[in-house]
């Protein structure tokens, strides 16, 4: 356990101390006594057993003593838990806002981010909410969990003595990508803070933030993506102007293309018009954010400009083949690993076997390259295994970049 | 000895056809050979999840498997073991078996019935099992099914649901059984202080199964109800109260951990007296404080709560209950251990599964005040931690108390005796691995580490490898102790009636037990555990 930095947890880690500390006394007195016995009463030992059918005074003080010490005990963790839950009058109110899967803080000036941040040496209280399933906001350092509940209003409350950066994260199942709502407390002094406080105000007054960046601070990048692959809700890359088939709530359908009143209402009423064969998971935005950021996001989307330039396509494709696990078998430097190596590859001679028998030798182009990611098994190289699963859940987009980022690497035209 | 041990008792064919006089037999000893089967091959499968999980957590990010399989199937390692293998565990297979037999009865009260839950339990697996491979996928809901994520998920959970909801049925048909079985089938002279404790361990636990069960079965109902008809019971975009749920939820479900674990606790209590050659220390006590959680345990519930947001007056009570349940379980090891002192112990493999038992079970025990604690749990809640102490107690727990009943009674199933070295290395081996695999988990609980968790940030990285080290050390203690009671059961060494030289009536019967068990009522006249009546070999005098 690493060192806390909250006053109110001192008391939760003398609670742990203690009881410990009396657990490692038992287990060692029961375990040893046990050991002893079995050593000291082995029947070649103690052939004859004594004949006792229990001691009624022996039994009484073993009730009556573990009764008085799990009474004492039950106190410290009690009295520990009250101080964790005893907010002082006049804290620093933070709401924080958990849904899948990404925080929210709010402070009282207004300003909106996605990590904590919080001066030292001042009591905050934490207005806890969720907005779609249960969450529950945790900082180890603090030794504070509490549950955000949709629907109910929850709080906590913590002190940091110390500056530093501390995880906080999600201690309640919340599905998919539970895992990844992980997010940082950042305890600064009080002057940092005025001056991260202020900073914030500016952002949301003057300062435009490119689409993506906005995507980003509003969570829409949890669920969406921009390259072209499908998240947990729809690609949002190029989509403006596309026709699209909405599902309505009373299971009629409908096409239409998307335009910015189109995009406007999928922001602010999600429900009303679903996209066909995507659940109805989104929350409204509709409160959430303000009219000059939704226009950002919505021109954004209307006009996509940030598509990749040459350039990005590469680095693109080569956080593809990081995210699907190909450089796991495959390397970037000419070695061959378990698979071949990515260096070189393209544009090389392969010989593989023939599915009438024998081999044959075939030229890595890129509709080799394509087959071989979709479907490995009909073109196992010689030399390799045939272990690799095949990659036809790749989305088009996702497939091209990937194979335009293996044919840079072709080898040269020399050889 | 009326028949030779070489004669296959209540194996023998019945003449209806080998199915047939299995799938619709009345014989409990039968019908608990079934189930034994089933939940073994179900603990197969668990085992089997549990390592996969185990090993995607070798490494942070993707080791073998991507997040929504991870999901799945820790999820499905729960609900397997959690309701296929430990609530029927001891109780469905031992106690059907051997309550009768140690109580001098022809059979349980009912014997249809008994073939009815069977049935049930075998139609609930089925439908928890479909779920995996129909409709939206596998649930990735976690044991616990919180709404309202179980309710927005789009994977299979109302088939999986309903599957949970038969399976309550079975369980509370069978302690119905038992509990009338105990109160009018004991043999004459059998009086409740002479009833061995195992039969008592079953006693307290059909209790908890007829009276608790049934809000499992009620929220199982809401759930799908919320499910399929929108009600908003649970949902609060629809007005409803998600903290409702898990206090029915839990009001089954902590209990359940005491239907899991007493049944284990009276297998402990008839072994350790029968190899430290000894009458059990305090033989009331023991009864009473099975008696005592079974009651007492029903009331702490909300221990699982202490952060969900209920009045922290709540919190108070509940952890204040939750330290008084705590008692009679220090009782129950103080009498074990003391039951050792001054014994002629024979430290035969049942003994050194019970032993372990001991061990573990106290390993997971004192860390539930560390839970039961509103201040620490507070910082140690849905972590690895709560993962350790499960695990210590429920493997460890009743795991062992299960490993220790096949060791026990092997004998007197099959009438053969396993390798006694290789049960005993076994039992060392999975003592040890289970330490390498859940110790890991308390420290990682104690670091911050939350559960469920498909990725981790990289300071767990050294613990998660220690831990999924002890999973691969388990697995070898696991074949190993299979592998050996599979060839004991083919090519082990015939032995007598009563090769352990116990008091109890099951012992008195040929081995393996002919169908009709008692050719002629037996008298019982002296204690369970009292071995002064018994000659050498092992028969009454």
């Amino acid at each position: 356990m690493y060192a806390q930095v909250f006053s109110a947890a001192k008391e939760v880690d003398q609670a742990f101390l203690i009881i410990l500390g009396f657990s490692v006394f038992i287990m060692v007195f029961v375990t040893g006594l046990m050991l002893w016995f079995l050593y000291r009463y082995h029947h070649k030992r103690h052939p004859v057993a004594a004949d006792i059918e229990g001691n009624i005074w022996a039994e009484i003080l073993w009730t009556v003593i573990p009764t008085i010490i799990v009474m004492g005990l039950f106190w410290t963790g009690w009295s520990s838990f009250k101080a964790m839950r005893t907010i002082p009058e006049g804290a620093m109110v933070v709401q924080a806002e958990g849904r899948m899967w990404s925080w929210k803080f709010t402070y009282e000036t207004g300003k909106t981010s996605e990590i904590l941040v919080v001066p030292v040496d001042t009591p905050v209280k934490l207005e806890l909410s969720a907005k779609d399933v249960i969450h529950s906001f945790y900082v180890p350092a603090m030794r504070l969990k509490w549950d955000m509940v949709p629907g109910m209003d929850t709080d906590a409350w913590f002190e940091s003595d110390a500056p530093g950066e501390f995880d906080i994260f999600c201690a309640e199942y919340c599905g998919l990508k539970h895992s990844n709502m992980v997010t940082t407390l950042r305890v600064v002094s009080p002057e940092e803070f005025q001056a991260w406080l202020q900073e914030g105000a500016q952002v949301s007054a003057a300062p435009m933030l490119t689409g993506p960046e906005l995507l980003d601070r509003y969570g829409c990048l949890d669920c969406h993506t921009l390259d072209g692959s499908e998240g947990v809700g729809p690609g949002l890359g190029k989509i403006g102007g596309k026709e699209v088939s909405l599902v309505l709530p009373d299971g009629t359908r409908t096409r239409l293309a998307r335009d910015e009143a189109y995009l406007r209402r999928a922001i602010l009423d999600p429900s009303a018009e679903l996209v066909k064969d995507w659940e109805d998971l989104m929350f409204s935005y509709d409160g959430e954010i303000p009219e000059e950021d939704l226009e950002g996001i919505v021109s954004f989307l209307m006009t996509g400009q940030v598509t990749a330039e040459a350039a990005p396509a590469m680095l693109l494709g080569q956080k593809i083949a990081d995210e699907e696990g190909c450089l796991a078998c495959h390397t970037t430097d000419g070695t061959d690993d378990v698979g071949p190596s990515f260096k070189g590859l393209a544009g090389s001679m392969r010989r593989v076997d023939a599915a009438a028998g024998g081999t044959q030798e075939l030229l890595a182009d890129i509709l080799y390259l394509t087959e071989s990611i979709v479907n490995p098994s009909a073109l196992i190289s010689e030399g390799f295994d045939d272990g690799m699963p095949s990659f036809e859940n790749l989305t088009p987009d996702r497939l091209k970049l990937l194979v335009e980022w293996l044919a840079s690497m072709r080898k040269d035209a020399d050889e | 000895m009326t028949v030779a041990p070489a004669d296959k008792g209540f194996f023998a064919p019945t003449g209806k056809g080998f199915l047939r006089s299995w799938l619709f037999t009345h014989d409990h000893k039968r019908i608990g050979m079934l189930y034994l089967w089933c939940i073994l091959s179900f603990f197969g499968v668990g085992v089997v999840l549990g390592l996969l999980a185990r090993l995607e957590m070798l490494t942070p990010g993707a080791t073998i498997m991507g997040p929504q399989t991870y999901n799945a199937i820790f999820t499905l390692h729960g609900v397997t073991m959690v309701f296929l293998v430990v609530i029927p565990s001891i109780p469905a297979a031992f106690g059907n078996i051997f309550l009768p037999l140690q109580l001098g009865a022809e059979d349980v009260a009912f014997p249809r019935l008994n073939m009815f839950s069977w049935w049930l339990y075998i139609i609930g697996a089925a439908i928890a099992l479909t779920s995996l491979f129909t409709g939206g996928g596998a649930p990735d809901t976690g044991w616990t099914f919180y709404v309202p994520f179980s309710a927005v998920t789009t994977t299979n959970v109302s088939v999986a649901v309903l599957g949970v909801f038969i399976l309550g049925f079975s369980s509370i048909l069978t302690g119905l059984n038992f509990i009338v079985t105990i109160h009018r089938l004991r043999a004459p002279g059998l009086t409740w202080t002479r009833l061995p404790l195992f039969a008592w361990g079953l006693y307290a636990t059909a209790w908890i199964q007829v009276l608790a069960t049934p809000i499992l079965g009620i929220t199982a109902l809401l759930i799908v109800v919320e499910r399929v008809m929108g009600m908003g019971i649970f949902d609060p975009a629809k007005g409803g109260d998600p903290i409702l749920y898990q206090h029915l939820f839990w009001i089954y479900s902590h209990p359940a951990v005491y239907i899991m674990i007493v049944p284990a606790m009276g297998v402990i209590s008839d072994i350790i007296p029968v190899f430290a050659r000894k009458n059990i220390f305090g033989y009331k006590t023991i009864v009473g404080s099975s008696l005592a959680i079974a009651f007492a345990g029903s009331l702490v519930w909300a221990h699982h709560m202490f952060v969900s947001g209920m009045s922290d007056t709540a919190v108070m009570i509940f952890s204040f209950l939750t330290f008084v349940v705590a008692v009679p379980s220090a009782v129950k090891v103080f009498n074990w251990t003391s039951t050792l002192y001054k014994g002629a112990i024979r430290p035969e493999p049942p003994l050194i599964f019970a032993l372990g038992f001991i061990f573990l079970f106290s390993m997971g025990g004192i860390t539930g005040l560390v839970l039961g604690s509103a201040g620490t749990d507070m910082h140690v809640h849905d972590t690895y931690f709560v993962v350790g102490h499960f695990h210590y107690v429920i493997f460890g727990g009743t795991g062992f108390g299960m490993f220790a009943a096949m060791h026990y009674w092997f004998p007197k199933i099959t009438g053969r005796m396993y390798n006694k070295t290789i049960a005993t290395t076994s039992a060392i081996i999975l003592i040890i691995g289970m330490n390498g695999l859940y110790f890991p988990m308390y420290l990682l609980g104690l670091q911050g580490m939350p559960r469920r968790y498909y990725d981790y940030l990289p300071q767990f990285t050294n613990l998660q490898v220690a831990s999924t080290v002890g999973s691969w050390v388990t697995l070898i203690g696991l074949v190993l102790m299979f592998s050996n009671l599979a060839r004991g059961w083919k090519h082990g060494q015939k032995v007598g009636d009563n090769p352990w030289e116990a008091a109890t009536l099951e012992w008195t019967l040929p081995s393996p037990p002919p169908t009709n068990n008692f050719d002629q009522e037996p008298v019982v006249t002296h204690g369970p555990y009292d071995f002064k009546h018994l000659s050498p070999g092992g028969t009454d005098q």
